[in-house]
């Protein structure tokens, strides 16, 4: 990750667009995955892949702007351009809003992670006891836990989001968290 | 409760982790070509606003003086 925010700083400082075309590429391999994960994790399949091309395109456009100096910064920067294209998107076509992804297709990806970094049976363990706080979790919650645990992003980020006050996710999430748990035990 | 909200949320951070992994295992970078399509288009929108400033006639300073006014001493 600290590469990332290398290539970032210096597209930053780059003039020539050949040069700006290569870091471009080189960020944007690292970045596209999380960015399509986010998009592809909010929105149903169909209308995804336009949306994140329209995400895609709106960070590279900025890319020289952005001013932080933090991985976690770039990334915050980065949900906060996908979550305003994807409001257009929910503007446009309410009907696609939704949508957990299945306890199928996540444990497909969980394998396919396993390709790289094979699962202990201590692993296996903890992942169903997360899926299983995921699926029992109703809706409102599913997404709050979704959003902070498994996407990870913050507090503040969520609060921004939500137009919530921080506290206020900082207890929700909470409350979830402690719901889920009773439903599982 | 803390300890184990704490276990909790390691679980799901955990899944988090394995997800987003296997997510970009199977889904690589799929559009870098619109990617330095943007990228060049910003550029090139970023020299057509430098050659627009250059090319503007600089704007005249403000003069300081108002009017013909008065000799001081007449």
């Amino acid at each position: 990750m600290d590469d990332l925010i290398k290539l970032v700083r210096t597209y930053r400082l780059t003039a020539g667009p050949a040069d700006r075309m290569r870091l471009a590429e080189q960020i944007f391999r690292l970045a596209e995955p999380d960015l399509r994960f986010f998009v592809f994790g909010s929105i149903a399949r169909p209308a995804a892949e336009d949306a994140l091309q329209e995400v895609l395109k709106a960070v590279a456009t900025s890319l020289g702007k952005f001013e932080g100096g933090t991985v976690k910064a770039f990334w915050a920067w980065c949900y906060r351009i996908a979550r305003n294209k994807l409001n257009d998107h929910y503007r446009r076509q309410a009907a696609d809003r939704i949508l957990p992804l299945p306890p199928e297709e996540l444990w497909r990806l969980v394998d396919a992670s396993a390709q790289d970094s094979p699962l202990s049976p201590e692993d296996k363990l903890d992942l169903e006891y997360a899926m299983n706080l995921l699926t029992a979790s109703k809706p409102e919650c599913y997404d709050y836990l979704w959003k902070h645990y498994v996407f990870g992003l913050d507090y503040a980020e969520i609060a921004e989001e939500q137009n919530l006050q921080y506290d206020n996710v900082r207890m929700k999430i909470g409350r979830c968290l402690d719901v889920a748990k009773a439903l599982v035990s | 409760m803390a300890d184990q909200n704490t276990d909790a949320a390691a679980k799901l951070q955990k899944l988090g982790a394995r997800l987003r992994a296997g997510f970009a295992k199977q889904h690589p970078a799929q559009h870098l070509e619109a990617v330095r399509g943007a990228v060049r288009q910003q550029w090139e929108m970023e020299q057509r606003t430098k050659r627009t400033k250059a090319a503007s006639p600089p704007t005249p300073p403000k003069s300081k003086s108002k009017g013909p006014g008065i000799e001081p001493g007449v």
